[in-house]
Parts: C-alpha cells; sequence; structure tokens
C-alpha cells in the first residue's frame, strides 16, 4: 500500500520528464545527426551553418540564417513532414498542403488560382505566331484533376480547364493558331481505362503521351508510329513530385515506361544539349541513369534544359521546333519518328532570343506544348516576344 | 525568437533551463538578464541597447522618485520626466510613420517617410517600466534596490514580447525570494503545451483558413465572409492566449508565478464582461495608470464618458500604428459607455444565449475593424457580410469551411471552460498523470511536425 502511493507521487511529474527528454533529446540529436547538404525531394541545397563574425552577429543576419539551418538540418525532418500531412487529412483536411490525396493511389494537385497567368501567354504565343512566316500549333495539356474526376476527394475545388481552353482555342481560332484540343481524347482514354497520368507526379505517362501525339498527327495530317513499333520497358519505384511536396509518404510509386524503337541507335539518333555556352552530344534520348533516383521522369532527354536538339535521320519529316515545359520530354520520342530534326526550347531557361532559331533553322513547324497548369504559373513565356 | 519555433524548443530553451537550474541561487537572475538579452537581440541586436536603455533610465528613474520621497515637487518632477521618455521613445519608434503620415495630408506639407522599424515588445517593456516608476511614486511597490533584479524583471523572456505585461509589484518578491519546485514546474510544463497547442494546432491553422478566405473577398458570399471573420475570431484568441500561456507555463519553469492574462473572453455576456476576461494585465493597466488617474468614474457621467474614451482611444493606439486601430478602440469605448448608461438595464434581463449573441456578435465585427488596416477594404467587408447580392456561399469558401470544420468545432470548443472544468474534476485522481502525459505527448509531436513543415511563423502579436 505504502510503495503505491509512492510511485504515483513521483508518476505525477511525468509529463513533465517526458517534456524534457523531449526537448533534450532532441537537441542531442540534432547535435550528432550528420548534416546533409541537398534535399532530394525538395530538390534545393539545405542551408549549411551560417559564417560567425562580429557583423553578422551584430546586424542579426546570424540570428536569421542560424534558424533556417536549424529547421533545415532537423533530425528526421521527412517523418515530420510526413506526419504533419497526415495529421492533417485526418482531421479532414484534404489538400492543407496544396495536395489532394485521392482515391487508387492518386495524388493530385489542387486547381491553380483563377487570378493566373493564362490569357497573357495566350496572347504571348499569338503575338509571336504574328511575328513569323512559319504555321503555329498549340497543345495544352489538361490537369490531372481535370480530367480523373472520380478519384478526386469529395470536398475539391473546381478544375477549371474548360474554361481555360475555351477562351485560348478561341483566341488561337481568330489569330490562325491550330490548336490541339486534348480534353476529349484525354476523356475518353481515361474512360476506357487507360492511366495517362502518374499517381505521385504532374506528369502524363508514357502512354498519355503517346495518346497526345496520336492526337496531334491527326490534325497536323501526318501517320503516328504504331504502337507495335516499340518495344516497352517497364521501371518501378518512380516517387514524383506530388509525393515529394505531399509528404504523404505511405502513397505507393507508380512505374514508368519507356517505349523503345529498337531500330532507333546511336547511328541514327543525335541528341544536342546545350545549357549555356556549353554543349553535350548524346546518342539516346533515354538516359538511364536518372533510373536510380526516386524522380525518374528525367530518364526522357534528360529531364529540363534551356535548349535540346533530337535528331533522327532515320525519320522523313523536316524540322519542327518546340516552345515547351516538361510534358514534352516524353512526347519526343514518339515525334521523332516523324521529324528528322526537333529543337526544343524551354523558356525558363533559354535566354537568346527564338526568331532567330526560327530564322536560321527554317523549321517547318512550331508548336508551343504546356501543362495548362504550368502555363498558369509560368511568368517566362512572356519573353518570347 | 518566438516560443513556438524550433530554434526555441529545441536549442535556447534547452540550453536555458539547463544552465539555470546548474547556476547557483544567487546568480540565477544574473544569468536570467544576460540569457533575456541574448533572447531578445537574436533577430536585432542593436535594439537590445535601446532596451537596456529603458532599462537604465527607469531604474535610474524610480531611485530618483524613491529619494526624493519627501519632497513632493521632485518625486513628481523626476516621475514626469521618465514617463515622458518612457512615452517618447515608443513614440519615436512605433508612431513616427503614423504621424508624418497624417501631417503630409496637409497639402503645403511634404516631411520624407523615416523608415523606423518597430522593435519587438517594445509596447509591453515600456508599459512594464513605467508601472514600476510610477508604483514607486505611488509607494505601491518597493524600489528595486539592484539594477540586474530589475532588468531581469523588464527583460524577462517569457513575457518580453508578447505579454503578459506583469507590473513590478505582482513579481518584486519573487525576484528575490522564488523557489523553484518540481510541483511548480510540472504545472509549469503543462500550461506551456497548453499555449503550445493553441499556438500551433489551432491559431496557426485559423490564420491559414482566414487569409484563404479572405484572398478571395469578392467571391465569398455572406457566409463565406463570415467565416473568414470567424476564423480569425478564433486565431487572435488562440494565438495571444497561447502566447500568454506559453509565458505563464515558462514563467513557473523558472519559478515565478505571472497572474492569468485571459479567461474565456468569447463566454463574456457583455462587453463589459469581454474586457474583464481579455488580455486583462493590458485593460488593468489602463485603468490603474490613465483611468483612475484621471478621475475615473469619480467626477460625473461626462467626465467618465470622456475618460473611457481617452482610454479606449489610447487602448486602439496601443494595439498599432494605424487609424484601424483606434477606430477599433473607440468602438469598444462607445460599445462600453453604451452598457454603463443605457443598455445594461435591458440586457441583464434578455435570455443568456441573447446576451452571449450579442457580445459575439460585437467582437466579431470588432475583429473586422482589427483585421483591415485598409479603410476601403473594411468598408467592402462590411457590406459582403450583409450583401446577399455576392451569393450565399462561394465554392471556394465552402470548400474550406468543409476541410476546417472539424478544427473550428474544436476552436469553439476550446474557447469554453468545458475542458477546464472537466480537467478539474479529475485533477485530483491518482492516474491524472495519464491524460497530462497522453496529452504532452500529443501535442509535442504534432506541433513539432508543423512546425517543421512550416519554416514561416511569424507571430500576430509582433506588431503591437
Amino acid at each position: 500500500m505504502y510503495s503505491k502511493d509512492n510511485s504515483s507521487k513521483y508518476f505525477k511529474y511525468l509529463p513533465a520528464f517526458v517534456f524534457l527528454i523531449f526537448i533534450f533529446g532532441m537537441a542531442v540529436w540534432f547535435l550528432f545527426n550528420p548534416k546533409s547538404e541537398y534535399s532530394s525531394a525538395e530538390k534545393r541545397y539545405l542551408s549549411e551553418f551560417p559564417k560567425v563574425s562580429a557583423e553578422s552577429v551584430l546586424n542579426g543576419k546570424f540570428g536569421t540564417e542560424f534558424e533556417s539551418y536549424f529547421a533545415d538540418q532537423f533530425p528526421s525532418r521527412s517523418f515530420w513532414v510526413g506526419l504533419n500531412a497526415y495529421y492533417n487529412l485526418d482531421i479532414g483536411n484534404n489538400g492543407a498542403n496544396g495536395v489532394y490525396n485521392c482515391k487508387n493511389g492518386y495524388l493530385i494537385n489542387k486547381p491553380v488560382s483563377t487570378d493566373n497567368q493564362i490569357k497573357k501567354n495566350t496572347q504571348a504565343i499569338i503575338d509571336f505566331k504574328n511575328s513569323v512566316d512559319t504555321p503555329v500549333t498549340a497543345m495544352f495539356v489538361p490537369s490531372t484533376g481535370y480530367i480523373a474526376q472520380d478519384v478526386l476527394p469529395s470536398v475539391h475545388n473546381e478544375y477549371n480547364d474548360d474554361e481555360y481552353f475555351e477562351s485560348s482555342s478561341k483566341a488561337f481560332a481568330e489569330n490562325g493558331i491550330d490548336f490541339v484540343d486534348l480534353r476529349q481524347t484525354f476523356k475518353d482514354a481515361y474512360k476506357s481505362g487507360s492511366q495517362l497520368y502518374y499517381k505521385t507526379d504532374h506528369h502524363w505517362t508514357t502512354l498519355g503521351a503517346y495518346t497526345a501525339y496520336n492526337e496531334l498527327c491527326r490534325q497536323l495530317d501526318i501517320t503516328p508510329a504504331p504502337k507495335d513499333k516499340f518495344k516497352v520497358e517497364t521501371y518501378g519505384g518512380f516517387y514524383g513530385t506530388t509525393y515529394s511536396t505531399s509528404g504523404f509518404w505511405f502513397t505507393q510509386p507508380d512505374n514508368i515506361e519507356i517505349w523503345n524503337n529498337p531500330e532507333n541507335t546511336d547511328k541514327n539518333i543525335n541528341v544536342k544539349i546545350t545549357e549555356g555556352k556549353n554543349t553535350e552530344e548524346y546518342g539516346s534520348m533515354y538516359f538511364y541513369n536518372h533510373l536510380k533516383e526516386d524522380d525518374k521522369y528525367p530518364v526522357f532527354i534528360d529531364g529540363n534544359h534551356a535548349l535540346t536538339e533530337i535528331t533522327n535521320s532515320n525519320a522523313d519529316g523536316g524540322t519542327i521546333l518546340l516552345v515547351k515545359d516538361s510534358f514534352s520530354h516524353s512526347l519526343v520520342p514518339f515525334l521523332a519518328e516523324n521529324y528528322s530534326k526537333i529543337i526544343l526550347v524551354d523558356m525558363r531557361y533559354y535566354k537568346s532570343r527564338v526568331a532567330r532559331i526560327v530564322k536560321e533553322e527554317n523549321p517547318e513547324r512550331i508548336l508551343f506544348l504546356y501543362g495548362i497548369d504550368n502555363l498558369a504559373t509560368d511568368t517566362d513565356l512572356v519573353w518570347i516576344n | 525568437m518566438v516560443f513556438s519555433s524550433l530554434v526555441f524548443l529545441f536549442a535556447y530553451l534547452p540550453i536555458t533551463l539547463l544552465a539555470y537550474y546548474l547556476v547557483p541561487r544567487q546568480g540565477r537572475n544574473i544569468f536570467l538578464f544576460i540569457i533575456n538579452l541574448i533572447f531578445y537581440g537574436w533577430g536585432e541586436p542593436k535594439l537590445v541597447l535601446l532596451m537596456v536603455f529603458n532599462i537604465f533610465f527607469n531604474y535610474i528613474g524610480g531611485y530618483l522618485v524613491d529619494k526624493y520621497r519627501s519632497d513632493e515637487k521632485k518625486k513628481k518632477l523626476f516621475l514626469i520626466l521618465t514617463c515622458v521618455l518612457d512615452i517618447g521613445i515608443l513614440a519615436v519608434f512605433k508612431y513616427t510613420g503614423m504621424i508624418t503620415e497624417t501631417l503630409n495630408m496637409l497639402p503645403f506639407l511634404n516631411i520624407p517617410e523615416l523608415q523606423i522599424s518597430l522593435p519587438i515588445g517594445i509596447s509591453f517593456y515600456t508599459f512594464q517600466t513605467m508601472s514600476y516608476v510610477i508604483d514607486v511614486y505611488r509607494d505601491d511597490a518597493p524600489v528595486s534596490k539592484s539594477f540586474i533584479n530589475f532588468g531581469t524583471y523588464v527583460a524577462l523572456f517569457p513575457q518580453l514580447i508578447a505579454g503578459p505585461i506583469v507590473r513590478y509589484r505582482d513579481v518584486a518578491y519573487q525576484l528575490t525570494h522564488r523557489r523553484e519546485t518540481i510541483e511548480q514546474f510540472t504545472k509549469g510544463v503543462l500550461l506551456f503545451m497548453v499555449g503550445l497547442g493553441k499556438k500551433v494546432l489551432i491559431a496557426n491553422q485559423m490564420g491559414t483558413l482566414t487569409s484563404a478566405i479572405f484572398a478571395t473577398t469578392d467571391e465569398n458570399g455572406v457566409v463565406g465572409t463570415w467565416a473568414g471573420i470567424i476564423a480569425y475570431t478564433f486565431q487572435i484568441y488562440f494565438d495571444f492566449s497561447g502566447y500568454s500561456d506559453m509565458a505563464c507555463g515558462l514563467g513557473n519553469m523558472l519559478g515565478f508565478e505571472f497572474l492569468k492574462n485571459f479567461n474565456y473572453p468569447y463566454i463574456a455576456r457583455s462587453i463589459t464582461d469581454f474586457w474583464r476576461r481579455w488580455h486583462i494585465s493590458l485593460s488593468t493597466w489602463f485603468k490603474e495608470y490613465v483611468y483612475i488617474p484621471l478621475g475615473g468614474n469619480r467626477k460625473g457621467a461626462k467626465r467618465q464618458i470622456i475618460n473611457l474614451l481617452v482610454v479606449w482611444g489610447l487602448t486602439g493606439l496601443w494595439h498599432g500604428a494605424a487609424y484601424n486601430f483606434i477606430l477599433w478602440g473607440l468602438y469598444y469605448g462607445l460599445l462600453l459607455i453604451l452598457e454603463k448608461f443605457v443598455l445594461k438595464r435591458f440586457l441583464e434581463k434578455l435570455p443568456s444565449f441573447i446576451q452571449h449573441l450579442y457580445t459575439l456578435f460585437a467582437v466579431i465585427i470588432g475583429w473586422g475593424l482589427f483585421y483591415f488596416t485598409d479603410m476601403s477594404q473594411l468598408g467592402e467587408f462590411f457590406v459582403d457580410l450583409f450583401n446577399f447580392g455576392n451569393g450565399i456561399c462561394g465554392e471556394q469558401a465552402f470548400n474550406l469551411i468543409l476541410n476546417y470544420l472539424p478544427l473550428l468545432i474544436v476552436a469553439a470548443v476550446a474557447s469554453t471552460p468545458i475542458g477546464a472544468k472537466l480537467y478539474a474534476r479529475i485533477s485530483g485522481t491518482k492516474f491524472i498523470w495519464i491524460p497530462e502525459t497522453l496529452f504532452c505527448i500529443v501535442v509535442l509531436l504534432i506541433s513539432t511536425a508543423s512546425l517543421v513543415d512550416q519554416s514561416y511563423n511569424p507571430f500576430l502579436y509582433f506588431r503591437f
């Protein structure tokens, strides 16, 4: 009896004990936790221990930088981010971090803000078209949430793709730009069970790209390469962008497919990547080293670069110029079956004049290819003029 | 540095606690004094000098007032000098921008605008040091014999940057005679956990909801607009009272006992009642150092009305250097006058739920005045509250309300004393440590997760 009372006497201090263990434990763990330089999930360099000088301490810079260092290097950061993500999900706030946790393991970006850049960018394309003689085609990729309506959580914001597509397509029609409207094609394909988008990434799948390629060819009146021309290679363990931004770590990874035409070798394929003054050449459109990473999408033409030139000496067609975002990366291997030369310009990194490429290369067509979500936030396309 | 930051929780606090308890008792105040300056100077070290200067001249002021205790004239002179310097510094650092802006409205004036950043917590510590000198003058508090002890009091990190406004007389004895105990420490931990939970788990989320709703003011509809301002009503309460709880809890951990700053303000039955429950240390300060010296209610109704308007105009101005804050203060001044002279008789006869409804309505409208610093936005907001022409509830606002519904309900329940009553009922029992410990673990884990997730974590009350 006596001993029992005694134990409860100490137990009443347990909250304080737990608190102290926790704050001291984390502090010690922080000290001994190896610091990392780079966060691959966030795709950024983490803050390092700030420089100490009389000046930096006195003007408060040290204090501010130390705080971001402390937050960036906090032990088991991804555990905490995940806990926060699932906590918010469980208290009914699906999408708190900008990504909806959807049925069938889909992680889908929330709709873009209604106050966006789409009108401005559409006008930029029109202005550019009016400054060149080359025929111009535009193709926008619908957002995942617009196509995969059935998997969205019951409480979700509306995807306004219809409004954006219609206003752009009307403006394009008035200005002689061919517009490839993928909405119906994608809705039908999705309904028939095709997986057009990745579940953990904002991009379309290779099948999605192929579906769009077919629609594009139909509109350009060229013959698409048939499906059986390609050997499908499948790789697992792909964790894309919506996975890493959402913190929903229990989501299953995607498979990523490479539809490889066995006839293509380094004899007929040349990929020239230019970044600044630096140009490197490769013999394949697939960069298998990226399959080692969590985010495997850069397997297609090595991801984002300012200027990429793909030549295929087996193809019959001429030159096509793509002004594009990353959606095009998984589509160009198909397009390379038709065009002997594809020039890809990424306005986010390319800082020279696009008009000069048109003049020098004299492409038979210019294609603007953007995901509608990217187009909504892109502020670089306007520099094309 | 704010309490709800990783650096505070996992670096500053463990180091401070460890060192504090290792230092022998005689050295604890000087240790606290130094560590307080580090806490304060973390973001802007230069402003430490301003605070030390403030501590210094108020200490001297108190000393002189005490020295000439028998010489009424000199005593008064030193009191006035000290207070003028206090208010002068506060005015320069807080209101210069507002004053020049106002003067520049005159067509013939064009004063260049000075960019003076507001030193954190200056409104709080200025009021604390003034309370000291005035109390010494009135013989309500003993003069401080030690500069270190006085400095420790002014700069005490738990209440330094966002209150409560601790009067010197309430802690004078504790400064020299406190005895830290495990009981008090445990109580402090629990209170700190309550505060951290209020701030990180409720206030921050309500803040996200508020700004998400008011990001699209014209699409919200009537219900959406109300939801936005109700979310803000919760945000400001949980933010501020959470901070006060953390302050009191940290005080307990260091052996101090501060007075309660909030007492469930949203269950008030009148505005008079509300201001007895909201930011108690501030209303007490204004009552004791402004309202009563002005004559309070002892000089007739007319004078009382004027006094109330002065006090509430100043209360508003204390909250921020903008006209909407004065408007907010006067709004409460008018409501209080109205209640005192007219409404009180009627209100008391009404059923209690109507009293609550009336109070909440007035308070929520008050937060509208507080939130919208831009006068034209404020006007639009009031139209949106009652104009069904913009629809009943916008789609985005509706989705946000649904997403945050569980938290809104938690916030509503946590605004009432239900939880505290339940706790009081079981707190004497033998196994109370089980729910207490579980509560600590949950708050620690989820708050840490939330803080790691959002490194951006500004405190609302820094503006004051």
